[in-house]
């Protein structure tokens, strides 16, 4: 039964020695293989979720395909083999991290840019001569024939607070 | 400085405006299928009445009509009547294969029940077919060549009338 089922496992889906080559990597340890499956999962997007990646879905489909991820890196393929292979039907849409090519470059080099630019520009306004605001003005003395309102005012403000 | 702001507005809205104007005139859950132009992925698929296994593989030489569903999906409801019509009009020359997606074998054969049936149906253990041919959800449907080769992926229900255009060319008669 079981090795029915194994072949039947075998025959649905494509082999995917002939999508991404050989596996790159020896068949690796199980606990090593656990990490590695989490590792490449959490880069594959879950195809019927928003933005939500297969290690992160507890939806049917990306249960089915973590486990995919499983037998491909028990076998002994790597993260970018697992994720091509699964590029290939899915088209590049499926990689939650997008590529560093192209026009994808602007996705990574956009937000320092701007930071940088934002940091340069306040830096810039900042020691700009006259930009920084005036010391405030020395204090101006009190006109001596004030002197007794103030002290009254300074005394009723006193009693309002006792 | 009512030039400077205008001139910063500018910098930032012309750009956003432009990319909004760009990202909605297409929709975005319409991916174009990277499989279109290459070899359909084999699969040996157990048939939801138990019967003889179906493999891609054995139905060569005739086109292909691959429509992967489910019976709790509603726009496969209203493309099956269709789906059903055109896989008797094509009856000796196109073979269509019903593949179902995360569903149980007694629902599956309740609806075929309800709804009707012309073609083989499989369950699609563990999603792997599905998975091999990129499916993001159903119904999507794969026109394969004689040769194996896809031609075309349909994303949401066949519009019944292209099917039958396409596979009146492709059986040339």
């Amino acid at each position: 039964m079981m090795s029915l089922l194994l072949s039947l496992a075998l025959a649905s889906g494509v082999d995917p020695t002939a999508v991404v080559g050989a596996p790159a990597l020896p068949p690796p340890a199980a606990e090593e293989a656990e990490a590695r499956t989490d590792a490449i999962s959490k880069k594959v997007r879950c195809p019927v979720c928003q933005g939500l990646s297969v290690a992160d879905s507890p939806s049917e489909s990306a249960r089915a395909m973590k486990e995919e991820v499983r037998g491909l890196v028990a076998k002994g393929y790597d993260e970018e083999q697992v994720i091509s292979y699964f590029e290939a039907s899915y088209g590049e849409f499926i990689r939650l991290e997008p590529t560093t090519e192209g026009w994808n470059l602007l996705v990574w080099v956009l937000p320092g840019a701007a930071l940088a630019a934002g940091a340069g520009w306040l830096a810039w306004t900042l020691r700009r001569p006259g930009a920084a605001p005036a010391a405030p003005a020395a204090l101006t003395p009190v006109d001596p024939e004030l002197r007794p309102y103030v002290a009254r005012v300074l005394a009723e403000v006193g009693e309002a607070h006792d | 400085m009512n030039t400077k702001v205008l001139v910063a507005g500018g910098l930032i809205t012309v750009p956003l405006v432009v990319v909004l104007a760009i990202g909605f005139q297409h929709d975005p859950r319409q991916i174009d299928s990277p499989l279109v132009g290459k070899p359909a992925p084999g699969f040996a698929l157990t048939p939801v009445d138990g019967g003889a296994t179906v493999a891609l593989t054995e139905l060569r030489g005739k086109p292909v009509v691959i429509n992967f569903w489910a019976t709790w999906c509603v726009p496969c409801k209203q493309e099956h009547p269709a789906l059903v019509q055109v896989a008797r009009l094509f009856e000796d020359e196109v073979s269509f294969v019903g593949v179902v997606y995360q569903d149980e074998p007694a629902k599956i054969e309740r609806w075929l029940g309800q709804y009707g049936s012309a073609y083989p149906t499989v369950v699609d253990e563990g999603s792997r077919a599905a998975i091999a041919y990129g499916v993001y959800g159903v119904p999507e449907t794969f026109v394969v060549d004689a040769a194996g080769t896809i031609v075309h992926k349909y994303t949401g229900p066949v519009d019944p009338n292209d099917l039958v255009a396409r596979l009146d060319q492709m059986v040339a008669r």
